[in-house]
């Protein structure tokens, strides 16, 4: 019988062994070698012969002088996934609530029409919008001046539009990944609770407020959690509609930063480290927002 | 039990499975054996330049059916920072083919093998020199194509005869440039670049005398070429207004491919797509600045082959045979013809093609009137502190003299930071 017991849990352990060791290979080990990275002196001098310094990449991350500065880009980074977030939810729940309503006809269509600018691939929006920013020729700047009769905007620029423009573009890029989500959610409430609200006489404002947002919750707080950790991750439509930081590097965020250290002046050490920082922002963001958003609570409790 | 016993099955045929697709691979369902020796060439050209370089691909493994060769397509970063952690995990291609500037942090790694004693001095001898690589005391790259280099591209049915100084350059912008349809904006403009890009600012650096570094590495940026070639390129989109007021890559190429730029600076590596597009094109060399008497000079680069350092034996025999072919004279003809890049084979350069087609021969014109790149890593550097200051006097938010200073200063700490 003990035999038995064992012959079995080896049993699993060989099933589970395969994705396990996929795992470590393309999680677990980087992330530890990443540790090891940021630790070291490794760089384009000293790639095979690089050592441990200790925290002198921290230490450098923090009081270096750097071109953008850190701070400036650490702010830049914070604002850029607050907003885009904000939008995301706003303008996904919004779409997910009036999709959702039974009056609505022809919902397959206006859903596959929302969820297109997830479907398409992020380098081609990127350049598609960058061109629509054309201070000449773009579409936007057209629409403003011909229809509207406003002056156009140098979009790209000038650091504040431009930071707009990268908002703008990242904004209609994500609201369709909350709005499927929110629309899943409240597919998933009870309709009875609606009725029991409606006897009650409670108002729509009231069934959104004590039925709705309480129970797609649950799901939304990952999903925003998720939703922040690829924003402020997010370096391809930063690095495209910008051209890499236009102008004059000012469209930066903190993944570029770490992009350019690494690749572009081959500082792998400095690159770890910052990249370390980053995780160790994120992690502190996730665990809180989870916690105070009592996210793993029961909702029906 | 039954459950436990098909699980088992399952996994070891999972296993099998994994074993017999390492050993052999699939090819139109049919189970077949790898060719003996397998190469991969990893690069960053175009389209069109794949096209010939898979036909002299296949034309290779006609000769040699032992050897399959596959050419891989990457950007240019990705090519770089994928090569380096490929390489120093001792995998990689075994040939990378690309511009002669990767070629100092590829040595600087020690991630490329020196060829100087491994191809002939004989076979050395053919090739002009400027397309071979050195870079210190050894050999690095051997290059089939020269140039990489830009050149003043018009439109035949627009400009006749293009400018050859910067006044004519910009009597002629300012002739071309005009509102066609009356609604107040500008419809056709006399030139277009990428200009908030580095890399074409430095034909207007040279001309005025600049240069981006001396020849111990050290930026000189801070110079009066830098100033007045900024002042320039303002004054042509600001006081002459011969330019958009805003244009990256794809901007300047659409507006030159419609007819709404009667000339484009573009390199070598665009032509070819001009004349696809159905434009009667002409290339000329950049114009010379009067005041100064120097002619704009554009970085000029071979292009060409390195190979991987982890390699030995037998694949490092077939490496070599394989460039060898890729460099014959016959191939680098055929790119020539097909592509108007310009050979290294100095028998080929004295072709009637190359001497007497007229793209070939400005072409070569602008090679010699070029400087080489620098194949030293910190041109990084270089160029990263040369955007934001020039972008900056692009938006008006910076002099040009504020901005060769501060390129200066900004190049110097990122060359410290990249070597401490």
């Amino acid at each position: 019988m003990h035999n038995q017991t064992f012959r079995q849990r080896v049993f699993l352990y060989l099933l589970v062994a395969p994705a396990f060791i996929v795992l470590f290979g393309v999680v677990i080990y980087p992330f530890f070698y990443n540790i090891v990275l940021s630790l070291s002196n490794m760089n384009l001098r000293h790639i095979r012969d690089w050592r441990i310094v200790g925290f002198d990449q921290y230490i450098k991350v923090f009081t270096e002088p750097s071109q953008p500065d850190f701070y400036v880009v650490f702010l830049k980074t914070v604002i850029w996934t607050a907003v885009n977030l904000f939008f995301h939810v706003l303008l996904g729940v919004f779409l997910a609530l009036v999709l959702n309503q039974k009056e609505i006809r022809g919902k397959a269509i206006f859903r596959a029409i929302l969820v297109l600018p997830w479907a398409v691939p992020q380098l081609i929006v990127a350049l598609t919008w960058r061109g629509m920013f054309n201070y000449e020729y773009g579409s936007i700047n057209l629409m403003l001046t011909q229809w509207l009769g406003l002056p156009g905007v140098q979009w790209l620029r000038q650091p504040i539009t431009a930071f707009i423009a990268v908002i703008i573009t990242n904004v209609w890029l994500g609201f369709p990944f909350m709005m499927v989500i929110a629309l899943g959610a409240l597919q998933s409430i009870p309709h009875d609770l609606y009725e029991a609200a409606d006897i009650d006489g409670a108002s729509w404002y009231h069934k959104l407020r004590h039925i709705t947002i309480p129970l797609i919750q649950p799901v939304m707080v990952p999903a925003i959690t998720l939703g922040t950790i690829w924003t402020f991750n997010n370096l391809n439509i930063v690095w495209l509609v910008s051209n890499a930081g236009e102008p004059s590097d000012q469209t930066h965020l903190m993944v570029s930063f770490v992009y350019k250290a690494a690749f572009n002046f081959y500082r792998y050490g400095y690159g770890a480290a910052l990249s370390m920082v980053i995780f160790f922002i994120l992690l502190a963001f996730s665990l809180t927002f989870m916690k105070k958003s009592h996210a793993t609570q029961n909702v029906y409790s | 039990m039954k459950l436990q016993t098909s699980l088992r099955a399952l996994y070891a045929l999972a296993v099998a499975g994994c074993i017999v697709a390492a050993s052999v691979s699939m090819d139109g369902c049919v189970f077949k054996r790898d060719p003996r020796i397998r190469l991969t060439i990893w690069h960053q050209d175009r389209i069109d330049v794949r096209i010939v370089l898979q036909r002299q691909l296949d034309r290779f493994m006609q000769l040699h059916p032992e050897v399959r060769v596959e050419q891989l397509f990457k950007e240019t970063e990705e090519l770089r920072s994928g090569f380096i952690i490929a390489a120093l995990a001792g995998q990689g291609p075994e040939i990378v083919y690309g511009p002669s500037d990767q070629v100092g942090p590829f040595e600087m790694m020690h991630i490329i093998l020196p060829l100087e004693d491994i191809f002939s001095k004989e076979w050395l001898a053919l090739i002009d020199p400027r397309g071979l690589t050195w870079y210190k005391g050894h050999l690095y790259q051997v290059a089939d194509k020269l140039g990489n280099h830009l050149t003043l591209v018009y439109n035949k049915k627009l400009v006749p005869v293009p400018p050859t100084t910067e006044e004519e350059l910009v009597r002629i912008g300012k002739s071309l440039t005009a509102d066609l349809n009356g609604d107040g904006k500008i419809d056709r403009y006399g030139l277009t670049w990428n200009y908030t890009e580095p890399f074409f600012f430095i034909p207007f650096m040279t001309g005025f005398g600049g240069w981006i570094m001396d020849d111990a590495g050290r930026p000189t940026l801070n110079s009066r070429g830098t100033v007045d070639g900024l002042k320039f390129i303002k004054r042509l989109r600001d006081v002459e207004r011969i330019i958009p007021n805003e244009a990256d890559y794809n901007v300047a190429d659409i507006l030159f491919k419609d007819g709404n730029a009667g000339m484009i600076i573009n390199g070598d590596w665009s032509w070819a797509g001009y004349q696809n597009a159905g434009l009667d094109i002409g290339v000329a060399p950049l114009p010379k600045i009067t005041t100064t008497g120097l002619w704009c000079a554009p970085m000029v680069s071979p292009k060409g082959f390195s190979l991987n350092s982890n390699i030995s034996g037998e694949k490092k025999t077939w490496a070599l045979e394989l460039v060898r072919f890729l460099m014959s004279p016959e191939n680098q003809m055929e790119s020539a013809r097909e592509l108007f890049t310009m050979p290294t084979n100095l028998q080929v350069q004295q072709s009637d093609f190359v001497q007497q087609n007229d793209i070939m021969r400005n072409s070569r014109l602008q090679i010699d009137r070029g400087r080489p790149l620098p194949v030293v890593p910190e041109l990084r550097a270089i160029w990263d502190a040369m955007r934001p200051s020039y972008q900056a006097v692009l938006a008006g938010t910076m002099t040009p003299e504020q901005a060769a200073e501060e390129m200066q200063a900004l190049a110097l700490r990122r060359i410290k930071e990249m070597n401490e």
